[in-house]
């Protein structure tokens, strides 16, 4: 989560056009105070039974926890990229999610944020 | 014969084991796939938010949905 604060301008456009939505098992207290605590700027959602993870193929029963599986969902609601897992500590993967989001952003914005030369 | 029925019993489970060992696709949905909509409580640094957060509500966003597995770890 460090890492998403961190780069969240490079990453995610500023947040233009891209809303980043965290999920785990935890309560959403938990979660409020830790984003409080860190600063960080996305959005949280709290799925404490693993419904949603189990959907998702994140969620794990015997932990009770979910995995570090991301989704890059496109405008059109449709799942554009998927990492199982995202390695929160590997730059090429933060390299290939700037790069997902990028490729599904307007071409005004994609070169606001990077205008080249 | 024991050790040749121990030697075919070894075998037949390495070759079961390289056969598990294909990386079968993870469950859950498909690059291409409509994403799961979903309705849950959210929160933000400034805290819990008034009404639930449906994943659809972002629709016309590029959304990355990120999974984690517990608050204050880097998992």
């Amino acid at each position: 989560m460090e890492a998403y604060r961190d780069q969240y301008a490079t990453l995610f456009n500023n947040g233009r056009g891209v809303v980043v939505i965290a999920i785990s098992a935890d309560a959403d207290t938990m979660q409020a105070a830790w984003a409080r605590e860190s600063g960080f700027p996305m959005l949280f959602v709290s799925d404490p039974d693993g419904t949603v993870g189990t959907v998702y193929g994140a969620f794990n029963p015997n932990s009770r926890t979910d995995d570090r599986s991301l989704f890059v969902i496109d405008q059109n609601g449709r799942i554009a990229h998927t990492f199982r897992p995202f390695r929160a500590l590997a730059a090429p993967d933060y390299q290939a999610l700037g790069e997902a989001v990028t490729r599904l952003l307007p071409p005004a914005a994609s070169e606001e944020r990077d205008p080249g030369g | 014969m024991r050790k040749n029925f121990l030697t075919v019993a070894l075998l037949a489970g390495l070759a079961g084991g390289a056969a598990a060992q294909q990386p079968a696709d993870p469950p859950g949905p498909k690059v291409g796939d409509m994403a799961p909509d979903f309705s849950l409580s959210g929160a933000t640094r400034y805290g819990l938010l008034q009404e639930p957060v449906r994943l659809s509500q972002y629709r016309g966003e590029v959304i990355v949905l990120a999974f984690f597995s517990r608050a204050r770890t880097r998992g």
